[in-house]
């Protein structure tokens, strides 16, 4: 118990720790957890006595290692690089040589992990954050419990993140959390999903039940359709086929990403804001969900696509079949459309449609609420009636913020209606930037809160709904069809289609 | 006429005089000479000063503090030496690129108050008020009759400096006089302000386990401060008392201080004032194993933190309190919160003094 934390911040305390990173050599690594470890240490946030080990495959000395991340670090830290500071951290950082699968660099790790626990007076919490490629999940873990790494000893901790894709369909995620819960407890398991560390994914709950006047139209009575949006206007480019062949955007966003975002939109107030209280009633959205479980169903709810060339800024780009690392008879989709419904009693009947799609006008993730129209028996005999119903904006990025369309009189002597909107910015009413999400998420680690991290069911429960869509698209007989839409558009026809049909439209971002 | 008002009449940085009357109506112009800017507020900013030459160097600072902190700024000069009253008033906006692509303006008033000011100064801020924000109230320098109870019944965060006040007790005592009747009042000292980046430095010195099991054999504090902050460091050590539940307060001949710990230790706090040193240099909490330390050079700009023990030693760096108010001010309006733990420690503080 220490006294001083009392009253001081109103967050976890982070504790003192060793962080030892698998991938270390990996882009991950080099400008996302490096940068956020020295972000967090400019602001104070990291504890003292933190080391990091990068743990990998190439042969490596400590001084090459931290030279590498140096001058990534100068080129992508969100708040430049202060060689003091630098000079400070880098002290603690070390690479340790090793096969992912061989025991000896494990054993060696765990000595040396020993001797700075050591030098703590013989306690140690450790943090393991596998950044690797995916084929050596399993590999770390098992080898990790074999070196007795995932046993804390008393009073100490020992923790595991896991980055993205959490598997690759339901089996292939239940198989990876046998292992991982095999090796580590679910407590101390920490899946990342980086769009929960946003700023304004954050603000979700607050905006709900901290503002009074939102949960009482939240439900089915006052909203028509949400819609959730992702929109890329990159494709392929820097060898990034490759990967997008093997996921698709139904896997690579929709499974994690945007079912996260959807959960936090449509969840029951959680009854206090413990990890398990939050991620309880998110987890009930995403087992709500009406289960597209037939070929049929798919074809009539879910809309897959690929771009053809087009322009973008002005520019020439190729079609999907015609990128880098992408086969001219792919079968992956670039786009994607569903809709979703999710059976409670606050949600019944109200439609969600999730969209994301590369090779679109521009980058842009948001949800939008839509709220009914309404009666319109004051303004409904007005020339040009009244246009459109209220429409709540949630910018997930860029431009975090937030806005709130509604009708209003246009000046004059008639009486004719025009939509307006209010809108608020994080960027105009907050000068001060937001931590990047990997720094939040990080210390939320270290400090054992797993809010802001997946859990296990909710994985699950994701890749549950997500197969019967993959399964009706690449294992069945007669396979709903791949659509196209143009480069540079807002996605194909049938997507249109498939929100037309429900007498809605996509909003025009 | 005053010195002061010529030099303000030819100040481009206070805007366009208008009539009081007016104010509202020329604001209005203001923002349609050009639809591209973006009027954003969240607060409305009071700075109250009775400086001559305030207006001008007040209008500076906000015109920074609206960088990151979007306001409705009200900034009040007070001229006492002219017993006329009189009452002028200018309007500017603070202009800045956010994301470098948009214009985000900030409108400021600035008031001259001459003559009996009491009843009209409260009157007039309370007229220029951006309805449904909070009120922010930066009080510079001494307080005066014009901190009436009544003023502090609509501030919802008053902002203070102890460190430039002569009698920080009686200052004190007048504060929590005026605020009996607004028990929602935030009260800020920059003082207190000043310690922030010293009090999270030693909690995250006593998370680490060696310096944890020494703290109940602490029996040296030391803190070293510039003579002009010495209130900082007895808020300083008034908090570490209050947080790791030392009793006693008793003031020895020397000045030194004595608490006793909940496991029956003496401890002997010692301030020690340096000409030479950062407002807080240097921070020792020191058992006999262990010596848990921040250090902090004048300028620096970062903290220097310290754990020795037989055997151990980890240090590592973090960042400094900014030394000046307007620092200091952009910081407390980044935190907002009740300041609960500073009215923890204000009794204790004051029976310190």
């Amino acid at each position: 118990m220490n006294p001083f934390r009392e009253d001081l911040v109103s967050r976890s305390r982070p504790e003192p720790c060793t962080v030892v990173i698998f991938g270390a050599t990996g882009d991950l690594t080099h400008r996302k957890l490096v940068p956020a470890l020295y972000n967090l240490a400019v602001d104070g946030e990291l504890p003292t006595g933190v080391k990091i080990i990068g743990f990998a495959r190439r042969a490596k000395s400590d001084e090459e290692f931290r030279t590498g991340l140096e001058e990534l670090n100068r080129k992508v830290s969100r708040s430049g690089h202060n060689d003091e500071i630098w000079k400070n951290l880098v002290e603690n950082i070390f690479y340790h040589e090793s096969e992912f699968t061989d025991p000896d660099g494990y054993r060696r790790l765990a000595e040396r992990l020993a001797a700075i626990d050591e030098e703590r007076g013989g306690k140690g919490n450790h943090l393991f954050y596998i950044a690797s490629a995916p084929e050596f999940f399993d590999d770390i873990l098992t080898q990790l419990k074999a070196a007795g790494l995932s046993q804390a000893k008393e009073g100490c901790w020992s923790r595991v993140i896991v980055e993205k894709p959490f598997g690759t369909d339901l089996a292939t995620a239940k198989h990876l959390n046998e292992v991982v819960n095999a090796t580590f407890h679910e407590s101390d398991t920490y899946r990342i999903d980086h769009y929960l560390g946003k700023e304004t994914a954050q603000n979700l709950m607050v905006l709900r039940f901290a503002n009074a006047i939102f949960e009482p139209l939240w439900n089915s009575k006052y909203i028509s359709h949400i819609q959730i949006t992702c929109a890329e206007n990159l494709g392929m480019e820097g060898g990034r086929g490759g990967y997008y062949e093997k996921s698709g955007a139904l896997r690579d966003m929709v499974q994690n990403h945007l079912l996260q975002l959807l959960s936090l939109v449509a969840m029951e107030p959680p009854t206090d804001l413990s990890a398990d209280g939050v991620r309880d009633e998110k987890v009930k959205v995403i087992r709500s969900l009406r289960q597209w479980d037939t070929p049929e169903k798919v074809a009539a709810n879910v809309i897959r696509a690929q771009y053809t060339a087009g322009h973008i800024d002005g520019a020439a780009v190729p079609g999907y079949r015609e990128e880098d690392r992408v086969s001219p008879e792919s079968k992956t989709e670039a786009y994607v459309a569903v809709r979703l419904l999710i059976d409670t009693w606050r949600w019944s009947g109200v439609p969600f449609y999730i969209r994301m799609g590369k090779r679109l006008p521009k980058k842009s993730t948001e949800i939008s609420v839509h709220f009914k129209d309404a009666p319109d028996v004051l303004f409904g005999a007005l020339t040009g009636g009244v246009p459109g119903g209220n429409v709540l904006v949630i910018r997930i990025q860029p431009d975090e913020g937030i806005s709130l369309r509604m009708v209003s009189k246009i000046p004059g002597t008639s009486l004719r209606l025009e939509p307006v909107k209010m809108d608020f910015h994080y960027s105009t009413s907050f000068g001060k930037s937001s931590p990047e999400a990997y720094e939040r998420l990080l210390l939320d680690a270290i400090a054992g809160d797993a809010t802001l991290f997946a859990r296990r069911d909710e994985v699950e429960e994701a890749w549950r709904f997500i197969d019967h869509i993959e399964n009706a698209w690449h294992k069945s007989d007669n396979p709903p069809p791949m659509a196209e839409f143009v480069a540079g558009s807002w996605g194909p026809r049938e997507a249109d289609d498939l929100i037309k049909r429900d007498g809605h439209a996509w909003r025009r971002l | 006429m005053s010195t002061l008002l010529n030099s303000v009449e030819t100040c481009p940085e206070l805007g366009i005089e208008v009539p009081v009357a007016l104010i509202d109506k020329e604001l209005r112009k203001l923002w349609e000479e050009d639809d591209a800017q973006t009027n954003a507020s969240l607060m409305n900013l009071v700075v109250y000063s009775e400086k001559k030459g305030s207006l001008v160097e007040n209008s500076a600072i906000v015109r920074d503090l609206t960088r990151e902190h979007a306001c409705r700024a009200i900034l009040a000069s007070i001229d006492r030496t002219v017993t006329e009253p009189s009452l002028r008033a200018w309007i500017t906006a603070h202009c800045h690129m956010a994301n470098g692509t948009k214009s985000v303006c900030c409108e400021q008033i600035a008031f001259h108050l001459t003559g009996r000011v009491t009843g009209r100064f409260r009157n007039t801020v309370f007229a220029h008020l951006n309805s449904d924000l909070p009120l922010i109230f930066w009080w510079q320098g001494e307080l005066s009759d014009v901190f009436t109870e009544r003023l502090v019944s609509v501030i919802d965060r008053l902002i203070v400096d102890s460190s430039a006040w002569k009698n920080p007790a009686a200052a004190f005592e007048q504060i929590v006089e005026a605020s009996q009747l607004n028990s929602d009042l935030v009260l800020q000292d920059l003082a207190w302000t000043r310690s922030w980046q010293f009090r999270v430095g030693i909690a995250a010195l006593f998370d680490d386990a060696v310096a944890q099991e020494a703290l109940p054999a602490i029996d040296r504090v030391k803190i070293v401060h510039h003579p002009d902050h010495r209130n900082s460091a007895i808020q300083l050590l008034a908090w570490l008392a209050v947080q790791a539940g030392w009793k006693g307060d008793t003031i020895a001949a020397d000045g030194s201080f004595r608490f006793e710990s909940k496991a029956g230790v003496t401890i002997n706090g010692l301030l020690q004032a340096d000409s030479d040193a950062a407002p807080l240099g240097e921070v020792e909490l020191a058992s006999k194993e262990v010596i848990v330390s921040l250090v902090r050079q004048k300028g620096a700009a970062h903290l220097l933190k310290k754990i020795e023990a037989a055997g151990y030693s980890a240090n590592s760096l973090s960042p400094s309190d900014p030394d000046d108010a307007p620092e200091l001010i952009a910081l407390q309006l980044s935190r907002g919160g009740k300041n609960s733990l500073f009215q923890k420690i204000l009794p204790r503080f004051r029976k310190l003094l």
